[in-house]
């Protein structure tokens, strides 16, 4: 196939065909839109259980007549173990202020009592330290006297995996749907395409033209398509997380202490030529049955 | 070292290629016992032989439905034989795989009663397209396309839209579209049948001249005027069998009165 030939003619097929490809570039960029919004959902989680997960942190709960000698002992052990960074005390009264300070849920919560916030050393791990050390570590330390429960975090930690599970999920189903979508748009388009331009198919398979000359425009218009609808709809996501970056981020540290991430280089990449390829593909699906002359 | 060889139908159609000696001795085009089937028991051809030299103008001409088009796309492999052999150049175009109906193709120029020239495409283009398929240089797609214009007596109109072109001027463009890629022989079908009387003797006269050039015509055309204008080899098809003269109307000898012979 003589390429600089096939790119004259496709370029003349989006001339003369451009208001029908609009159409379906619109169409399409919507379907882009719908996975590219999950994919941007599963990256920030992903990102969130990132940061989360490097930075393991467990809380001590110490017992409301610990003694004051075992607590220190306790901590001595702590910051000798070498996957602690550093170890906090919090009493009682931090803990309501820290709450205090923090939720803000519109009621007076400065009548609680005081039970509900009990005594604790908040414990930072070291970078690095998987889940499984961070659970084994917490399973020791409710062995100390003072210490009446652990909080390893490992439930949230679960619950954020399967979140993060079913988002995946639901990115993998949508990345199929929009699959079959742009398959079956450019597949329609082309076959549009090619109606309309049976007699120049006609013309050329008389000429002499071999099939791979015929279909080699469609195909590039059908891949142009798809990369374009995949480039509209990452410039209009990149448009809404430019536009909501700075109201969502600061709601997001507050929640969960990571910020908001665009989706991924390799992931714009493989959405850009991801695009083309199920374009080139479909286009070239539905203009085969119309070679026959 | 011993790479594959790749064989290709036809491969005298190369820029700078001709005919071997062997196959310039052969009729371009041979048919032998040809039948073709569109209803089984009523065949449209039937044991049909035809041998057509290189540089021989032919009438091919019957009655409408006698199968004039049917014979022109077994040629170009439009259809397929249902028994017989079709030759071209010594080849047996059934025998073509479907990969190489397009070199044999590139061997034939075809015109039709319709032109099917493409309405919103230049001159220019609608000729080009004949040797923009065998990947020709852009620069010698210009000059080949321009003389072709020029021996179509449409020298410098290559810019202009077709759709605004007369009847007799889109027919020309379609024969420099069949000329340009200079086929070894010309199949036109029915090319006058849209044409006003004088302009049908122009497109005639333009594809003898075609001919004088040593390019072989099969002329297939049902207009009586024509034909007795010319001393042409004359084949006659009617009930799907096939009679000649080798000389016009003039020389006719077949069983059947002129009327009968062409509609």
């Amino acid at each position: 196939m003589d390429v600089k030939s096939a790119i004259t003619r496709a370029r003349r097929g989006l001339r003369e065909e451009r208001r029908l490809y609009v159409v379906a570039v619109t169409s399409l960029a919507v379907a882009f839109i719908c996975l590219g919004a999950t994919l941007l959902g599963v990256t920030n989680l992903d990102a969130a259980a990132t940061r989360w997960g490097q930075s393991g942190r467990i809380t001590l709960f110490l017992k409301d007549d610990a003694d004051p000698q075992d607590i220190a002992q306790l901590r001595v052990v702590l910051e000798g173990l070498a996957d602690v960074d550093e170890v906090t005390h919090v009493t009682p009264t931090q803990a309501r202020e820290s709450f205090l300070e923090e939720a803000d849920v519109g009621a007076d919560l400065s009548s609680l009592p005081s039970e509900v916030f009990p005594a604790s050393l908040e414990v930072a791990l070291v970078q690095g330290v998987t889940r499984e050390r961070s659970e084994s570590i917490a399973m020791r330390l409710t062995q100390f006297r003072a210490v009446s429960d652990v909080e390893s975090y490992g439930s949230w930690f679960q619950k954020l995996d399967n979140l993060l599970w079913g988002a995946r999920m639901l990115a993998a189903g949508l990345a199929v749907l929009v699959m079959f979508c742009v398959v079956a748009v450019i597949g329609n388009t082309i076959r549009l395409a090619v109606a309309r331009r049976r007699q120049e198919i006609e013309v050329m398979k008389l000429c002499g033209a071999t099939n791979g000359f015929v279909r080699g425009p469609f195909v590039l218009e059908g891949m142009f398509q798809g990369f374009a609808s995949s480039l509209l709809a990452i410039l209009a996501l990149l448009a809404g997380y430019l536009a909501l970056h700075d109201s969502v981020d600061s709601t997001l540290a507050a929640l969960t202490g990571s910020r908001v991430v665009f989706l991924g280089a390799w992931t714009l990449v493989a959405m850009l030529l991801g695009g083309a390829v199920i374009g080139a593909v479909g286009s070239a699906v539905s203009v085969r049955r119309y070679l026959a002359v | 070292m011993q790479g594959t060889k790749v064989v290709r139908p036809f491969p005298f159609f190369r820029a700078g290629q001709r005919a071997s000696q062997p196959q310039l001795a052969k009729p371009i085009l041979v048919l032998e016992d040809v039948y073709k089937f569109f209803r089984p028991d009523q065949p449209t051809l039937r044991g049909v032989d035809l041998s057509v030299e290189r540089g021989e103008f032919v009438f091919i001409t019957g009655p409408s439905g006698a199968g004039k088009s049917t014979l022109l796309k077994l040629v170009y492999r439009e259809l397929r034989v249902d028994e017989g052999r079709v030759l071209f150049c010594g080849r047996d175009i059934a025998r073509l795989t479907d990969k190489s109906i397009p070199f044999l193709r590139r061997n034939l120029g075809i015109v039709f009663q319709d032109f099917r020239i493409i309405d919103h495409w230049t001159v220019f283009e609608n000729v080009a397209v004949a040797l923009e398929i065998v990947s020709m240089p852009q620069r010698l797609i210009r000059s080949r396309v321009a003389e072709a214009l020029e021996r179509v007596g449409l020298a410098g109109r290559g810019p202009e839209q077709t759709s605004n072109l007369s009847g007799g001027e889109q027919q020309r463009v379609a024969v420099a579209r069949a000329i340009v890629p200079e086929p070894a022989l010309i199949l036109a079908d029915e090319p006058t049948g849209n044409l006003d009387p004088h302009l049908a003797i122009d497109i005639l006269t333009l594809f003898e001249e075609i001919n004088a050039t040593g390019t072989t015509v099969l002329f297939a055309t049902h207009d009586h005027s024509l034909i007795s204008k010319r001393d042409h080899r004359l084949i006659s098809i009617d009930d799907g069998r096939v009679s000649e003269a080798q000389q016009g109307l003039k020389h006719w000898q077949g069983s059947s009165g002129i009327h009968t012979l062409v509609g």
